[in-house]
C-alpha cells in the first residue's frame, strides 16, 4: 500500500483513499455522490447545513456524520444511502424548502434528497425571496480565507441568525473584493458597481477567484507569501549557496539563522493581516514589525512600525556580514525613512567592506569607522552621514562606480581588483542573489536594460540547479522569452508574485520546460487583458507588445551613451571566484568544473594558476551566451538593435534609427 | 549510480526512492516537479516509488521570488 494511503469500504465497495483527506472528497473521487449546501471546493468546511451526512462504521459503532468535515483515519465503511441517512436528508430537505421555497439551488437539492412538499414546514419564518440568504456561510469564509478580512458574519441565534456586517452598519473596511457576491449561491449578495469599466468584469472576476482560491488553498505549503512575504526566499538561498554573503564572496553561512524568515516569524512580524500594495490582493505579501524601539539616529527612543523586512533587505544584511535582526530591522527603517533604496546601499556597503579589510581604504578614508563585514554599528553611523550629507557617508551615498574611480584616482587603488568586486554594471549596483553558477544568470543580471537587477531574468535556478537550458542557444531563448515577459507585467502595471511565487497544482502535469513558464498562470493574465480591454491576447502578442518597449528602451540607453557590450560586462565577482579564499571555499566545484568542462590539467597547479584558468573558461563561456541572446534578440555583436529588427517591430522611426545608424554590422 | 538532471550524480543502493534522492541532493524546496526517466512522479508517490540504478532523474525546481 501506497504511503499516506488509507483502505475504507464506500457501500459495501473496497477503496484506497489519502490518509486524512475528508470524506467527502474521498466520496466523490470514488464517483459516489452525495447533496451537499454548504460545502464549497475552495473553502475550509464548515458542517453547517449537515446534509451531507453518511452513515459511517467503526470498530463495530455506527454513526451519522458531516463527511465534508470528516478526516478519514482509520479503517471505515461508509453507507451513503442507508435508511437513516436518506431519511435524515429528507427530512433536512423539507425543511430548508419550508423556509427558502423559492431559492432555485434549495429546489435543486431538495429533489435530490427526495423531498418535495414545500408545505410541510411552512411557518412565519419562510422567505419567499428566490434569492434569499441560506446562510450556508461561504461570504463569511471567503472574505475570511480569500482576502483575509473578517467583514461578514452571523449574528443572532438559532432561528434568529443572519448575516451581517459589524453592528449592522456598512463597513468601512470592507475592501470591495466581491469574494463574498461571487461564492454566494443565491445571489443574495450582488454586485451593483464595476469600477474602471472593465469590457468584461465577470472574465475578469472568475480567472481573479481562481487565483484568490489558489492563495487560500495553496500558498501555506508553497512559498508562504501570506505568512512571511519575500523573507521566506533568504532560507531558500541559503540552502542553496546563493545567498551573498561578504559582497557575494559566498553563497550561505552558518548565521543565516539569525536573520531567516523563521526568526523574523517570530520574534518580529507583528501584523498577521492583510497588508497589499492595494485593496484586493490576495497574496498581500508586505509584513511589517510593530512597537520596534530605535537605537540609533534622529528616531533614537522612539517605538516605530517598520515595513519589512523583504527578502532583498535582509540579503543586503548578509551581503555586509550582518546577521543581526534587530540591526536589518533598524537599518530598514531608514533606509524608508531616508528614501534609500536597501538594494543599493547593501551591495554598495559590502564593497566598501571588502575593500576596507583588503587595505584598499582605512580608517583615515572612512571617518574612523572600522567598516569591516558585520560591523553593525558603523553601518548605521555611516546611513546617518549619507542623509545628513556629511563625512564619508557624502562619498558612499554616491554608490560603488564612484568610489571605484575615486579610490583609483586619489589612491591609486588596484584598478582590476576593484572592477572586479565592485557589484555594479552600468552604474547600478547589483540586487541580491549569487550568479556565479549560472551563466545565464549572469547575462540575465548585466543585459537588463537598467542595470543588473533581476526583475528582467531571474533564471537561476532553471540553469544552474535544473540544468534546463543546458546550450547557449537554450539560454539565449530564456533570455529572450522572460525579460519581455517579466517586461509586460510592468507595462500594464502588474504584479509577477501571483504569477509564480503560487503555483496551481495542475502545473505538475507539465514537461519542466513549459512548467517553468507556469503556463496556466499565463493564460490568466492574458484573461485579464482581455476582460479589461475587450482584445484577446496571446504569447505571440504578448511577446510583440513587450519588445516594442525593450527595444525601445535599449535603444534609449544607446542614446544616453550606454547600450553596447561594454555596457554589459559584468564585474568578475558575478561570474567566478576572484579571491583565492573564495576560491579554495569551493574548491570541488571549481576543480571539477576545470578538468571535467575546461579540460585543464590540474596536477601540480597552484590555486592562482587555476584562478587564472577557471577566470579564461568562465569569461569565455560568459561571451559566448551574451554573443547568442544578442543574436536571438536581433541585436548586433555590439548589443545594439539592428534597424531591420526595429522594422520588424513596427518602431523604425526616424529619430531611433538615427540613434543606431552608426552601430550596425 | 543515479544521474540528477543530466548532470549530477548521486550513488544507489536497493529501494531507493524518490524521496531518498531528493534527500541525497539536500533537495527540500517546495516547488519541485520529479520526473524519473522522463515521466513524471506524483507528489504522493515520492516516499515509495523506487528508483531503479541507472535512471535518470529530473528534480525541476519552480523559480519563484525574483
Ligand atoms: S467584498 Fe471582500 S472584503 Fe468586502 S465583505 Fe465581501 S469578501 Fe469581505
Ligand atoms: S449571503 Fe450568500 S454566501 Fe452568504 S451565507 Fe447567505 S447565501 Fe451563503
Ligand atoms: S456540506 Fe457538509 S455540512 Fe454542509
Amino acid at each position: 500500500m501506497a504511503d499516506g494511503k488509507i483502505n475504507i469500504t464506500i457501500n459495501g465497495i473496497e477503496a484506497s483513499v489519502q490518509k486524512g483527506s475528508y470524506l467527502l472528497q474521498a466520496l466523490r473521487d470514488n464517483g459516489v455522490a452525495v447533496p451537499t449546501l454548504c460545502h464549497h471546493k475552495d473553502l475550509t468546511p464548515s458542517g453547517t447545513c449537515r446534509l451531507c451526512v453518511v452513515e459511517v462504521e467503526q470498530r463495530g459503532k455506527k454513526k451519522l456524520v458531516t463527511s465534508c468535515n470528516f478526516p478519514v483515519r482509520g479503517e471505515i465503511a461508509v453507507d451513503t444511502e442507508s435508511e437513516r441517512v436518506k431519511t435524515h436528508r429528507r427530512v433536512l430537505a423539507e425543511m430548508y424548502l419550508g423556509r427558502w421555497p423559492n431559492v432555485p439551488l434549495i429546489q435543486e437539492v431538495a429533489a435530490i434528497c427526495g423531498a418535495t412538499d414545500k408545505e410541510k414546514y411552512r411557518s412565519e419564518l419562510t422567505d419567499e425571496n428566490p434569492k434569499a440568504c441560506i446562510l450556508c456561510t461561504h461570504c463569511v469564509r471567503a472574505c475570511d480565507e480569500f482576502v483575509k478580512e473578517r467583514i461578514l458574519d452571523f449574528a443572532g441565534r438559532g432561528i434568529k441568525r443572519h448575516l451581517t456586517m459589524p453592528f449592522g452598519e456598512v463597513d468601512p473596511h470592507c475592501i470591495n473584493c466581491t469574494s463574498c457576491a461571487y461564492v454566494c449561491p443565491t445571489g443574495a449578495i450582488e454586485i451593483v458597481d464595476d469600477m474602471n469599466n472593465p469590457v468584461n468584469p465577470q472574465m475578469i472576476r472568475d480567472f481573479g477567484m481562481k487565483i484568490n482560491a489558489e492563495m487560500a488553498t495553496l500558498d501555506k505549503d508553497q512559498c508562504r507569501m501570506r505568512e512571511v512575504g519575500t523573507a521566506n526566499i533568504v532560507d531558500v538561498m541559503d540552502a542553496y549557496d546563493l545567498l551573498p554573503v561578504h559582497n557575494y564572496k559566498f553563497g550561505s553561512h552558518p548565521d543565516t539563522k539569525n536573520i531567516d524568515s523563521k526568526i523574523l516569524k517570530a520574534k518580529y512580524f507583528t501584523q498577521d493581516h492583510p497588508d497589499g500594495c492595494w485593496k484586493g490582493c490576495s497574496m498581500a505579501c508586505a509584513k511589517a514589525v510593530d512597537g520596534f524601539e530605535l537605537r540609533t539616529g534622529p528616531y533614537k527612543g522612539d517605538r516605530v512600525v517598520v515595513d519589512g523586512p523583504e527578502y532583498e533587505t535582509s540579503a543586503a544584511g548578509a551581503n555586509m556580514g550582518c546577521f543581526d535582526a534587530d540591526f536589518i530591522v533598524e537599518w530598514n527603517f531608514y533606509c524608508d525613512t531616508y528614501g534609500i533604496d536597501t538594494i543599493s546601499f547593501g551591495t554598495c556597503m559590502a564593497f566598501v567592506m571588502e575593500a576596507f579589510e583588503a587595505g584598499v581604504i582605512t580608517t583615515e578614508h572612512t571617518g574612523g569607522k572600522e567598516l569591516k563585514f558585520g560591523a553593525t554599528e558603523a553601518v548605521m553611523e555611516c546611513m546617518h552621514e549619507i542623509a545628513a550629507g556629511e563625512g564619508f557617508g557624502v562619498e558612499v551615498g554616491q554608490g560603488i562606480r564612484y568610489l571605484k574611480e575615486k579610490w583609483i584616482r586619489e589612491l591609486g587603488a588596484d584598478a582590476d581588483f576593484l572592477q572586479d568586486i565592485g557589484m555594479e554594471v552600468k552604474g547600478l549596483e547589483y540586487s541580491e542573489y549569487v550568479s556565479k553558477e549560472s551563466l545565464a544568470q549572469q547575462a540575465g543580471y548585466t543585459m537588463a536594460v537598467k542595470g543588473p537587477q533581476h526583475d528582467e531574468a531571474w533564471l537561476i535556478f532553471m540553469d544552474m540547479v535544473n540544468n534546463q537550458i543546458p546550450t547557449f542557444e537554450d539560454k539565449a531563448d530564456a533570455l529572450y522569452y522572460y525579460p519581455l515577459w517579466r517586461t509586460w507585467f510592468g507595462l500594464h502595471g502588474l504584479c509577477k508574485l501571483i504569477w509564480n511565487d503560487i503555483v496551481p497544482l495542475s502545473n505538475k502535469d507539465y514537461e519542466p520546460q513549459v512548467a517553468a513558464k507556469v503556463p496556466d498562470h499565463v493564460e490568466d493574465f492574458f484573461r485579464f487583458y482581455e476582460g479589461m480591454t475587450g482584445e484577446p491576447l496571446d504569447e505571440e502578442g504578448m511577446l510583440a507588445q513587450s519588445a516594442r518597449v525593450h527595444n525601445l528602451q535599449r535603444v534609449m540607453t544607446r542614446m544616453l551613451g550606454y547600450g553596447t557590450r561594454k555596457d554589459d560586462m559584468p564585474p568578475f565577482r558575478a561570474v567566478g571566484p576572484v579571491t583565492a579564499e573564495e576560491y579554495e571555499s569551493r574548491a570541488e566545484r571549481y576543480d571539477k568544473q576545470l578538468e571535467e568542462l575546461a579540460g585543464f590539467d590540474m596536477k601540480g597547479k597552484s590555486t592562482e594558476e587555476k584562478m587564472k584558468a577557471i577566470r579564461e573558461y568562465r569569461m569565455d563561456q560568459y561571451n559566448r551566451v551574451v554573443d547568442a541572446a544578442y543574436d536571438r534578440r536581433g541585436w548586433t555583436r555590439n548589443g545594439v538593435p539592428k534597424i531591420e529588427r526595429l522594422r520588424e517591430l513596427g518602431i523604425d522611426i526616424p529619430e531611433l534609427v538615427e540613434i543606431i545608424k552608426d552601430d550596425q554590422e | 549510480m543515479i544521474i540528477v538532471n543530466n548532470r549530477d550524480k548521486v550513488e544507489w543502493h536497493e529501494g531507493m526512492t524518490v524521496q531518498d534522492v531528493l534527500d541525497a541532493m539536500g533537495y527540500d524546496y517546495a516547488l519541485i516537479t520529479v520526473t524519473v526517466e522522463g515521466t513524471l512522479v506524483p507528489e504522493d508517490d515520492y516516499g515509495t516509488q523506487t528508483v531503479p540504478d541507472g535512471s535518470n532523474v529530473g528534480l525541476f525546481h519552480l523559480a519563484h521570488g525574483g
